[in-house]
């Protein structure tokens, strides 16, 4: 899930106003928790997820873990 | 699950059984790779296969007294083929100079050969193959034995002469002009590890194990014509090859039996049926031997016979490319595993559970029973993917909540009095069959959760219907009306948690009502009921209309041709099967059978959940089903006509033939989406109550938001593939829109959202006009985020 460093990225939250930070943050499906670096709001702490990512690599890993 | 019962199953497939010539073959040369190779035209290749199970092919290839020929399946249908002659060709055609082999050493034992024809030298050189030091006696100058008997009748001498060179060429070491006989026999007894004789002649009778060649003596062993007492000369090959097994497995100290039973010529369990075969004559040989082409020609009326019924009637089976036997193996090794990937998963959870293998496979192996439950078992020891079924679980379970399910007897007599008077009383059979009303509820309409979200407006026209029909012969029997799920989504997802309750529910309602007879309009839950509420009798809603009459529309009657696809869950079923054709014919409309109708009916891919586990599965079903018509198809279950629709194929579903809906040809066909499904649910009870019971539905017990959402049609089949539904995008944005809980994109002016509802995240993009919202993009994701 790396490659989500999305420099390009002009999403901001809403509520704060504030540009996205990438920062480590946990992930968990049934037996499997990770650490992943993604971008989130430094206030509110809302985590930035896009299509790509949601229905490539995390539904690879869902489905690895559903099959474990 | 018993899996070594499963085991026993699957070792009565018969899909890897041989050709009855490759099991008539002492030496079992792979018949069909042979010819399949012939037919491509690699000649090399196919003497490759002869040389892979006949020694000294070059040579036997050519002689070989070919009992395989006189038992191939051919011979009814145009003559055996000819295994023999096309051998012949293939060694001039293909035949290669063998690559010059590495010396092993030969360090497992020494051995002596007695006698250096036919049988002697195929001995020599298996057992040298397998690592023995072995020497050859033999009473005359020369190798070969009766194989110089075809000299200039077959073989050329210079041929003979050459391959016999491998003996030599291997390190075989050989004593011409030696004979050994009864009385010096003792002595290579003594010397040798092992002795085979295979001299064609001898002056004691010892006693020989038929299957292992091994004598009295337990180091001698005995084969080729001492043994056999033929001439023939594959036996001899063969028997030298057995003997060599024997020996080295009486030096190895193995088993001398163990899984030797299908050695030399066997019965093959393969009972290959010809009734379909057109015949096709022997090609003739226009010189000595077959030219290319001829060769090619006669190898192509090869049937290459084999069972492949169920694979060749199951989509499934091909795009997993697996047989019952191989199936098995798989979900053993699934079931068994503990640690590591259960990667049998997804082929399980493709199985439609339709029931057309084992109608059709010739041993009588059907997977629909064995799926499910190897699926009850996933789901017991917790490893079934929660994903494979999630929605349509969630979907049952919203069918079996307020939002749907309901149960109301036949309005009273009483309760109708308002409509007794003319003309309402002399002509609708809806109002006498209530003025009729006996208060017992001899039937209960089901129509099931998904007709009763694709086709509406028909149930409460259907119900009245039934009222007025069935009353009308029967005054004893009111009509009560029940709407609900039967629960097949979770037998189909092997859900052992969700089933008993789900079956609990309905048999209450049975008893509470009085045991009516079920009518029943789905395929579906005709064979749920049958499996987990037989107590109940039912009847299917196409056999009350083809004995109680059909609904009287003014329809023009069609004069189209229709293919019936009928439904799997009902194969067995031929009362419906009847009704249905009764009904289509009364109709006005002519039937063009499919070749896969009745009980080999095939499925739409619906079955199972495939299209809720493996979308692409379930397009495999559907685009084989709708190849097999040109006409359009009719159906009776709503979800085949569904599939079928989404297929690109006109569907018409019987009750839009009864109610005389004709599909406008000139638009493309629509079923309503997910969501619509659950809200027409929700609407088809508030109306029902509404029409026929007066009762209002106080709260409606959807939400309502102040917002409007606009979906485009692009965005529509996102959402559809995605398994999406509105309200749950509602939620979303209604949230989103309340918290300020979202993304904003300053260059788009996008909003992005997401709420995790139950076990899913949802995301959600739009644009805002005011109370408008543009729907942009939508995805999920079961994974949990930790916001911290
Ligand atoms: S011709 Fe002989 S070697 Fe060839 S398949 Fe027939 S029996 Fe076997
Ligand atoms: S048709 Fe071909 S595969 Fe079948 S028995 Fe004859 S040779 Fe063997
Ligand atoms: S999909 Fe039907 S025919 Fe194919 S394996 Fe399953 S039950 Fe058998
Ligand atoms: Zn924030």
């Amino acid at each position: 899930m790396k490659d989500e460093l999305n420099i390009t990225n002009k999403w901001i939250c809403d509520k704060c106003q504030e540009s996205l930070v990438l920062e480590k943050v946990k992930v968990r499906y049934l037996e499997g928790n990770f650490e992943v670096e993604l971008l989130k709001c430094p206030t509110c702490k809302m985590v930035y997820i896009n299509d790509d990512l949601a229905l490539g690599k995390m539904l690879e890993v869902e489905k690895g873990l559903e099959d474990k | 699950m018993d899996l070594d019962k499963l085991l026993e199953i699957g070792n009565e497939c018969i899909h890897s059984e041989p050709p009855v010539c490759v099991a008539s073959c002492p030496v079992h040369m792979d018949v069909i790779a042979f010819t399949s190779e012939i037919e491509k035209g690699d000649f090399a290749k196919a003497y490759k296969i002869m040389e892979n199970k006949i020694p000294f092919s070059r040579l036997i290839g050519k002689i070989c007294d070919h009992p395989c020929e006189s038992k191939c399946v051919r011979k009814d249908v145009g003559g055996s083929i000819k295994i023999s002659e096309l051998e012949k060709t293939v060694i001039d055609l293909g035949y290669d100079a063998p690559k010059k082999a590495m010396l092993l050493p030969k360090t497992k034992g020494n051995i002596a050969v007695i006698g250096g024809g036919l049988s002697g030298i195929v001995t020599a050189v298996e057992l040298d193959k397998k690592g023995y030091q072995v020497t050859i006696y033999e009473k005359s100058s020369r190798l070969g034995g009766s194989l110089w008997d075809y000299e200039g009748k077959g073989l050329d001498s210079s041929i003979i002469e050459e391959e016999l060179l491998l003996i030599s060429k291997k390190g075989i070491s050989v004593f011409f002009n030696t004979e050994v006989n009864e009385e010096n026999l003792q002595t290579y007894i003594e010397k040798y590890d092992a002795i085979y004789l295979g001299t064609g002649y001898w002056s004691k009778e010892y006693d020989i194990n038929p299957d292992t060649y091994q004598s009295d003596i337990a180091s001698l062993f005995i084969g080729g014509k001492i043994q056999s007492k033929n001439n023939s000369v594959i036996h001899c090959v063969s028997s030298g090859k057995r003997a060599a097994v024997s020996i080295d497995r009486y030096i190895t100290k193995t088993s001398m039996l163990a899984s030797r039973e299908r050695e030399g010529i066997f019965e093959t369990k393969l009972n290959y049926k010809i009734d379909t075969v057109k015949p096709i004559d022997v090609v003739k040989k226009t010189s000595s031997i077959y030219f290319e082409n001829e060769a090619k020609k006669e190898a192509k009326r090869c049937l290459k016979c084999q069972c492949n019924e169920c694979i060749d009637a199951c989509v499934h089976m091909q795009r997993f490319n697996v047989t019952p036997d191989s199936y098995i193996r798989n979900i053993n090794h699934n079931e068994r595993i503990i640690l590591g990937t259960h990667s049998a998963n997804e082929m399980i959870n493709s199985c439609t559970q339709c029931g057309l293998c084992k109608e059709v496979c010739p041993v009588g192996i059907g997977m629909k029973d064995i799926i499910h439950d190897t699926r009850e078992s996933m789901v017991e020891r917790g490893k079934m993917p929660l994903s494979a079924h999630d929605f349509a679980l969630k979907d049952m379970s919203f069918s079996n909540s307020d939002y749907f399910s309901m149960v109301r007897k036949q309005p009273s007599k009483e309760d109708s009095k308002s409509l007794f008077y003319y003309p309402q009383i002399a002509f609708c059979g809806y109002t006498r069959g209530l003025y009729k009303g006996s208060g017992k509820t001899g039937f209960l309409f089901y129509p099931g959760c998904q007709l009763s979200a694709t086709h509406t407006d028909y149930i409460g026209d259907i119900y009245k219907h039934l009222v007025g029909a069935i009353k009308d012969k029967d005054a004893q029997n009111d009509v009560g009306l029940y709407l609900g799920c039967c629960g097949a989504p979770a037998d189909w997802a092997g859900r052992v948690d969700l089933m008993p309750q789900s079956v609990e529910k309905i048999l209450n309602v049975w008893k509470e009502m009085g045991e009516p007879t079920f009518i029943l309009a789905c395929s579906s839950c005709t064979s749920t009921f049958e499996k987990y509420l037989p107590m109940i009798k039912t009847v299917s809603l196409w056999e009350v209309f083809d004995k109680y009459g059909l609904p009287e529309v003014a329809i023009k009657k069609g004069k189209k041709e229709l293919s019936i696809h009928d439904a799997c869950a009902t194969r067995h079923d031929t009362q419906i099967h009847k009704s249905v054709r009764s009904i289509v014919k009364t109709l006005g409309y002519s039937i063009e059978e499919l070749e896969f109708s009745k009980d080999k009916a095939k499925c739409c891919g619906y079955g199972g959940l495939v299209s809720c586990a493996n979308k692409e599965q379930a397009d495999d079903f559907v685009n084989d089903r709708i190849t097999e018509s040109e006409q359009d198809i009719l159906v009776y279950c709503a979800m085949c006509k569904d599939a079928i629709v989404k297929g690109n194929k006109r569907a018409y579903h019987l009750l839009d033939i009864i109610y005389g809906n004709e599909i406008d040809q000139a638009v493309p066909q629509k079923m309503p989406t997910l969501s619509d499904r659950q809200n027409n649910r929700k609407r088809l009870k508030k109306q029902l109550l509404k029409e026929i019971w007066n009762e209002e539905v106080k709260s409606d017990l959807s939400n309502t938001y102040d917002f409007t959402l606009n979906i485009s049609d692009e965005i529509n089949e996102i959402i559809e593939k995605r398994f999406i539904l509105v309200s749950d995008i509602e939620q979303v944005i209604h949230n989103s829109i309340k918290q300020k809980e979202r993304f904003f994109n300053p260059e788009t002016s996008d909003y992005l959202a997401r709420l995790r509802i139950q076990n899913v995240t949802y995301w959600v993009k739009y644009e805002e006009n005011g109370s408008d919202i543009v729907l942009k993009d939508v995805y999920s994701h079961r994974m949990q985020i930790v916001e911290e």
